[in-house]
């Protein structure tokens, strides 16, 4: 079933790759599984051979949806630190340390364009470029205390729902690893990267 | 894996700039300065960690032998203890001449730090601690040290084996992985949970002025020292570590500090005190409290926020949260409170609730994948898969500030 496969143009021609990598990992979990662990008598490395197996396991689950994954955090990430530049650009109480903060933004979104077709990115420009929102929002977050009253109440009401929103996404992310007490109620990661059948960017 | 940024490149390959700009920027005690500083030089140096222990036997025999004044012992049966999330354990026995004069045979113990460590510490303050506290409450019996792992090769020290149990047999598909959210039928709760918050309230009471605990610094007393050093380890070890900033944990930890309680009375608080870091005889008593590296001098409801967090406990059979896989949590702080003399003072616990995902989220979702990244630890797989317990803990975290703030 061609549909199943994923497809690549090699110098013209159609290519499959197969097998894919969903069942590269889940043929490496039954061996470890079924084969390995029954023969190793030491405690330790059953121990270990069966975390391996298990995470093998959680990657057979997540690996398809990565690259999206970032690209949902790229564009939150890009909203939100867009937000608050707006935020301290109509405020004229914002501490110097803060505008320098805001400047840093303003450069990085010279590399990683808001409006840029980031989903033509290659992952590690798209992780890299999230890596680097993160810090620029967590200096944000340590500046918090020099925020003049008001300015910091504006701030903590833009925050609070970015805040559920990461722990909802990566709640969800670990759910398959098994360390979850409240697992059942969490969404598959599936359902919460997308929505009708696309990347669920910008829908709330 | 790259680093994506300069602050990863620097967590990474740390300059001596960088070294001397975290070590001015968190207040830490001395001895955790001292073990996180030489943790950042280790890092420069392209070691990954070793799993053949064989290499161990010549060095550890040689080091007995000094130690000991004997040159006619024999070491043997050195074997790799399973469990041990932080440090690498071995057993072994040890065939000397005992002070009577006899010739005996002593099963013992080897706790050693893996080339990384998930939580970095201190072994001497960790050997000065379990005799501080040896004859006080069950403790395993140190009997060498080699803090520095000038002998050994890495710090270690050298305790008596004990036998007993620290995870009663789970119920089907329900291994736990040190310790969290284990399972104690009613038997071995009834057997157990007195026992479990006796010696809590006694390790709070020893009297840590007349011990010798040369490596930990004294807070004064009725001020907020102890949080700010405490604080200082956990948000350092934090931005030495993280692969990843996260937005959650710097609101954290500006909430900690924002919020700090005075602590009128340091007591010497355990720092790890929950299910799976005890061990009972088949008669049910407690015959040792284990994993003592995160003491510290600070405020007892650190240690009850600890054993009463819902993520360590287990549930009873109609699903309800048990403190420590033992009691209900009310209970466990009742009965604290008859046997201790000290009052639970709820709004103080929930900050300790706050403090206490923090620091989980540091070790599961920082420390733990940084010795898995670097290649460090005897438990790659395992410090990788753990991070799923750091994005539970964050989530935790983030509710609960979320409370703390309405």
């Amino acid at each position: 079933m061609i549909e199943t496969r994923t497809l690549k143009i090699i110098n013209g021609k159609t290519c499959v790759m197969s097998p894919e990598i969903e069942q590269f990992l889940s043929g490496m979990k039954k061996t470890i599984e079924d084969v390995v662990m029954p023969n190793l008598s030491d405690r330790f490395a059953q121990e270990q051979a069966s975390i391996v197996a298990a995470s093998l396991g959680f990657l057979g689950l997540i690996q398809d949806k990565t690259f999206h994954y970032e690209l949902l955090e790229n564009q939150e990430y890009k909203r939100v630190l867009t937000d608050i530049n707006e935020l301290l650009s109509n405020t004229f109480s914002a501490p110097a340390a803060i505008i320098e903060t805001t400047t840093k933004v303003t450069d990085h979104f010279d590399t990683d364009k808001v409006d840029d077709p980031t989903y033509l990115r290659p992952y590690k420009f798209i992780r890299g470029s999230n890596e680097a929102m993160k810090e620029l929002l967590c200096e944000f977050i340590q500046q918090q205390a020099e925020m003049p009253t008001e300015l910091r109440t504006a701030f903590e009401a833009l925050m609070k729902p970015f805040f559920k929103s990461i722990e909802l996404r990566e709640r969800s992310w670990v759910k398959a690893l098994g360390f979850d007490p409240e697992a059942e109620q969490q969404a598959d990661i599936a359902d919460l990267l997308y929505k009708d059948g696309l990347l669920n960017i910008g829908k709330r | 894996m790259s680093n994506y940024t300069p602050t990863l490149a620097e967590r990474t390959q740390p300059s001596q700039q960088w070294i001397q700009q975290v070590r001015i920027s968190y207040p830490v005690e001395r001895a955790i300065d001292e073990v996180f500083t030489r943790k950042l030089h280790n890092r420069l140096r392209p070691v990954e960690h070793i799993m053949d222990f064989s290499t161990l036997q010549a060095p550890l025999l040689h080091f007995l032998k000094e130690e000991t004044g004997q040159s006619n012992i024999v070491v043997e049966n050195l074997k790799r203890l399973s469990g041990g999330a932080s440090k690498e354990q071995f057993t072994f026995d040890l065939t000397w001449q005992a002070e009577s004069g006899q010739r005996e045979t002593l099963c013992l113990m080897i706790r050693m730090d893996p080339t990384e460590s998930i939580v970095e510490t201190h072994r001497l303050r960790e050997c000065q601690i379990l005799r501080a506290m040896w004859g006080e409450v069950p403790v395993p019996e140190v009997l060498w040290i080699d803090p520095l792992g000038e002998k050994l090769g890495r710090p270690a020290l050298i305790a008596r084996f004990l036998e007993g149990t620290v995870q009663p047999e789970q119920p089907a598909n329900s291994e736990k992985m040190s310790g969290v959210g284990m399972y104690f039928n009613p038997a071995l709760r009834a057997g157990l949970g007195q026992q479990f918050v006796n010696i809590l309230a006694k390790i709070h009471a020893v009297d840590w002025r007349k011990k010798d605990l040369s490596t930990f610094d004294t807070p004064a007393l009725n001020s907020t020292q102890a949080n700010e050093w405490a604080i200082g380890l956990w948000e350092r070890a934090w931005n030495e570590d993280t692969l990843s900033a996260h937005p959650i944990m710097e609101r954290a930890v500006l909430w900690l500090k924002e919020n700090m309680p005075v602590v009128d009375e340091p007591v010497i608080v355990h720092g790890d005190y929950r299910s799976g870091n005890f061990m009972y005889t088949p008669t049910l008593d407690i015959n040792a409290i284990f994993d003592w590296e995160l003491a510290y001098l600070g405020d007892y409801h650190d240690d009850l926020s600890w054993a009463t967090l819902e993520l360590f406990g287990g549930h009873d059979e109609a699903g309800d949260p048990l403190a420590s896989s033992l009691m209900p949590p009310s209970d466990f702080l009742e009965r604290y409170e008859r046997a201790s003399g000290n009052k639970v003072n709820t709004n103080t616990l929930a900050y300790y609730h706050i403090f206490s995902y923090y620091k989980i989220a540091v070790i599961a979702a920082a420390t733990s994948v940084r010795v898995a990244y670097s290649r460090r630890t005897h438990l790659d797989a395992m410090m990788n898969f753990a991070s799923g317990l750091g994005s539970v803990a964050i989530s935790e975290l983030n509710r609960l500030l979320d409370k703390a703030t309405t």
